[in-house]
């Protein structure tokens, strides 16, 4: 098999070999995007919808003039006293829509149904339907409901209704918010996943422990590594035998005998298990050890002459000087804290003390068939990460380059 | 003086280990009092032999912190401060070597202590709790010997069965996700415009999490509305609710009938396996494109001028050079795959239709977690250390004389 990549056929097919990789590894990204911004009748379409209603511009004025209506251009609202008019053009009069609102599931009596008037009335081309407030609680939604009869040759609501079902001589037209604001229409799920858990407590855990781990850890390893690499002790040895040892141990081994020591200790549910086990890390000791074993000795040498401690010595020299190893130890390390799932999934059981995967994995066995929610929830939780990849993507991938070469 | 300080120090600490397995209950409390008396007596030896008065202070600090450390926990950071206080009052006379060993000590003991707390001890503890009967808080838990370690090898379908899933994913992921990024990696460093850019998208996988990336392949791999099922024209197809085979399945039309094992992994095993590779590629390209970039260029500029082709130089170059990395890759995966876990327990909460997709460590977790077995876990967990560490061992030997290391 002949193949030169250098003349332009070989080129074009490199690059279609390239773009054909890319694009099945960005697939399921744009595919979580996507569903996040859909409603679930397009979600749950057996052929794909590529560009979701709610991404096209021409609903967002309606949606916002509609948000404003009920409370704010931006995220709508359905407050008291206010009332939201819906424009269905029809061209012409007929038989006029039904229209109620729908009340939640399971719930016997529905505020927001019963404190509502509504009116339709025809004006010259459409059916315009107010719905009024007349209740004084404000509520965040209103989900909507139209019967319209089949004998329109074409109907066409202002804001495109997120389902539309047949139901006997009528079309039955389901809003999920009918007063949405031109963010609320967009973002729609991601306010409602974001309202179903305490993401906020989620993301605040995740951050703090990844954050204490990476600091406490970093300050951990550097002393140790730099006791390793440049201070002569007596047991300097057997303290490098143990750190290799500890090396083998894989991480399944440490899962029930670290529970019970947490439990005996009365930790489970505290940060302390999130963070304390996982402080000592040998990676890091390994990592920086190498860093500091690259320094010229010359330099401790010098600074021993002129009376600087070994404390100053490694704040001073070999600290500033490690930075590009400590950059790589502090991403692996929040990566890892960030990503986890088995950790957290054992020591904590209360969602208070959750982080971000742990709660993302009880909405995903809450959510049910709301994917469009469970979409808008996983985005939201790798949100951080790829923001930060992006703006770090050097550091990303010369930290991981560096761990493979030895 | 010699080493007296670090070893004033290394008993101190010593003292902080035993009263922390006093505290968890995994020592009786007077060996409290044997560490105490073998602190006084360094401490004392140490101080006496060259007394001054400026040594008070630490002697008294160090007293108060074995004496109240005994009934508060925390009294024991007192010791800490003691000796703090003897090592300012020492340190005028010490050498250059007693300051290093001090010193040494001093920074290794934070890391080393919590290494033996959270690593060291909770190994030889597993090993203690899996000779144990139904090790759990509810009730008295027995010795009993290799009883857990007889039924799980010898009386346990599921551990097999679950062994049986990691040997397929070794098999499947490794050598598959290893040719796949060698390729792109070798594709990318061909002086391709938009390198940076196509390296970025391929290595985004890898740093996202596992949980929300398996939510979102569970929802690729839908039954009804699934994209897979669009794309391949498969409608109705549940992936990840399909025990069968695929070499049963792939064999099933010749009229040959493939059970147990030799079935091969699950359709729904592979689908997840599928995914693995997919999170895993882009870590795979940038290791492989850094070994890639340390191979010499003027290898592959000789070879050109003695007219060797483009896939002659892949195979007589690229490959054995690379292959340090390809085999730092192969073990990476091997022990990866005991460890597979997140993506099984989102996609497959229950381990899949007939525990099809049941991985080691899920395996580990129902155990432990599930059946409040903490003694059968652990039984599991020790195989597996061994198993692994056999493994390794082999790999090593097998492959140690075929790597060419360093050109």
């Amino acid at each position: 098999m002949k193949l030169d990549l250098r003349s332009a056929i070989g080129r074009l097919f490199l690059y279609l070999l390239l773009s054909l990789g890319a694009l099945a590894m960005a697939f399921p990204f744009y595919w979580m995007l996507a569903t996040s911004l859909k409603s679930p009748q397009e979600a749950q379409q057996s052929r794909p919808v590529w560009i979701p209603e709610r991404l096209k511009a021409s609903n967002w004025r309606a949606a916002a003039r509609l948000g404003a209506q009920g409370g704010s251009p931006l995220w709508g609202g359905y407050q008291a006293g206010r009332t939201i008019t819906l424009r269905i053009y029809t061209g012409k009069v007929g038989p006029p829509p039904q229209v109620r609102i729908p009340s939640a599931a399971g719930a016997f009596f529905d505020p927001r149904a019963e404190g509502s008037q509504i009116q339709t009335r025809f004006r010259e081309g459409y059916w315009e339907i107010a719905v009024t407030n007349r209740s004084s609680q404000s509520f965040r939604l209103l989900p909507l409901v139209v019967l319209i009869s089949k004998s329109y040759p074409s109907y066409q609501p202002e804001l495109p209704p997120d389902a539309v079902r047949s139901s006997g001589d009528d079309w039955r037209l389901e809003w999920v918010n009918i007063a949405p604001g031109a963010l609320g229409y967009v973002l729609h799920n991601y306010r409602e996943a974001w309202n179903a858990a305490p993401f906020g407590r989620y993301f605040f855990n995740s951050f703090f422990t990844a954050g204490t781990q990476v600091l406490v850890g970093l300050l951990l390893a550097a002393m140790a590594a730099f006791a390793l690499a440049r201070i002569a002790f007596p047991g300097k040895g057997a303290v490098w035998l143990l750190i290799l040892a500890t090396l083998m141990i894989p991480g399944e081994v440490l899962l029930i005998p670290s529970y019970v020591l947490l439990s005996k200790l009365g930790w489970i549910n505290t940060y302390y298990a999130l963070v304390v086990p996982w402080l000592a890390s040998v990676f890091g000791i390994f990592l920086l050890r190498q860093f500091y074993l690259s320094l010229p000795t010359d330099l401790f040498d010098a600074a021993r002459i002129d009376g600087a401690s070994y404390w100053s010595q490694l704040w001073r020299i070999a600290l500033p000087l490690a930075v590009p190893g400590l950059v790589t130890y502090g991403i692996f390390t929040f990566l890892g804290a960030y990503n986890a799932l088995l950790w957290p999934l054992i020591v904590t059981d209360k969602p208070e003390m959750y982080t971000i995967q742990r709660g993302l994995q009880v909405f995903i066995g809450e959510a049910g068939s709301d994917y469009g929610a469970l979409m808008a929830a996983s985005t939201l939780s790798i949100l951080p990460i790829v923001l930060g990849y992006f703006f770090a993507q050097q550091q990303f991938i010369q930290g991981v380059a560096r761990s493979g070469i030895k | 003086m010699a080493y007296r300080p670090a070893l004033v120090l290394g008993t101190a600490v010593l003292l902080a280990l035993i009263r922390l397995a006093v505290e968890l209950e995994l020592l009786p409390g007077w060996i409290y009092g044997l560490g105490a008396a073998l602190l006084l007596g360094v401490t004392l030896e140490a101080t006496l032999r060259a007394f001054r008065l400026s040594l008070l202070p630490g002697l008294g600090l160090l007293l108060a912190g074995i004496g109240l450390g005994y009934s508060a926990f925390y009294a024991l950071l007192l010791l800490l401060a003691g000796v703090g206080a003897l090592y300012l009052a020492w340190s005028p006379q010490m050498s250059e070597r007693e300051q290093a060993a001090f010193w040494g000590w001093l920074l290794v003991w934070p890391a080393v202590g919590l290494l033996l707390v959270w690593q060291v001890i909770p190994s030889l503890y597993a090993l203690w709790i899996s000779f144990l009967d139904r090790f759990n808080f509810i009730g008295e838990s027995r010795f009993a010997g290799l009883t857990n370690y007889e039924i799980l090898l010898t009386r346990d379908p599921l551990f097999w069965k679950a062994i049986a899933n990691t040997f397929w994913f070794v098999i499947v992921t490794v050598p598959l996700g290893i040719l796949l990024a060698t390729l792109v990696a070798i594709l990318l460093n061909e002086k391709v415009r938009l390198q940076g850019f196509f390296r970025t998208l391929y290595f985004l996988p890898y740093i996202t999490a596992l949980t929300a990336a398996a939510a979102v392949w569970d929802w690729i791999y839908n039954p009804e509305f699934g994209f897979l099922n669009w794309l391949l024209g498969t409608p109705g197809l549940d992936w990840l609710s399909t025990p069968k085979g695929i070499f049963a399945l792939a064999l099933a039309p010749f009229g040959i009938e493939l059970k147990g094992f030799w079935a091969g992994p699950s359709v729904a095993f592979v689908a997840i396996m599928v995914m693995s590779i997919w999170h895993l590629l882009g870590y795979q390209i940038v290791v492989i494109l850094a070994g890639l970039q340390n191979i010499p260029k003027e290898y592959y500029e000789a070879a050109q001028l003695d007219g060797a082709s483009w896939w002659q130089q892949q195979r007589y170059i690229t490959w054995p050079l690379l292959s340090p990395t390809t085999f730092f890759l192969a073990t990476l995966g091997l022990i990866g795959a005991f460890q597979v876990f997140t993506q099984v327990l989102i996609m497959t909460p229950t381990g899949g239709v007939l525990q099809d997709t049941l991985t080691i460590t899920l395996y580990l977790y129902n155990k432990g977690f599930r059946d409040s077995d903490f003694s059968y876990a652990s039984a599991i967990a020790m195989v597996v250390f061994v198993m692994i560490l056999a493994l390794t061992v082999v790999q090593q030997r097998a492959l140690e004389r075929k790597v060419t290391y360093e050109a």
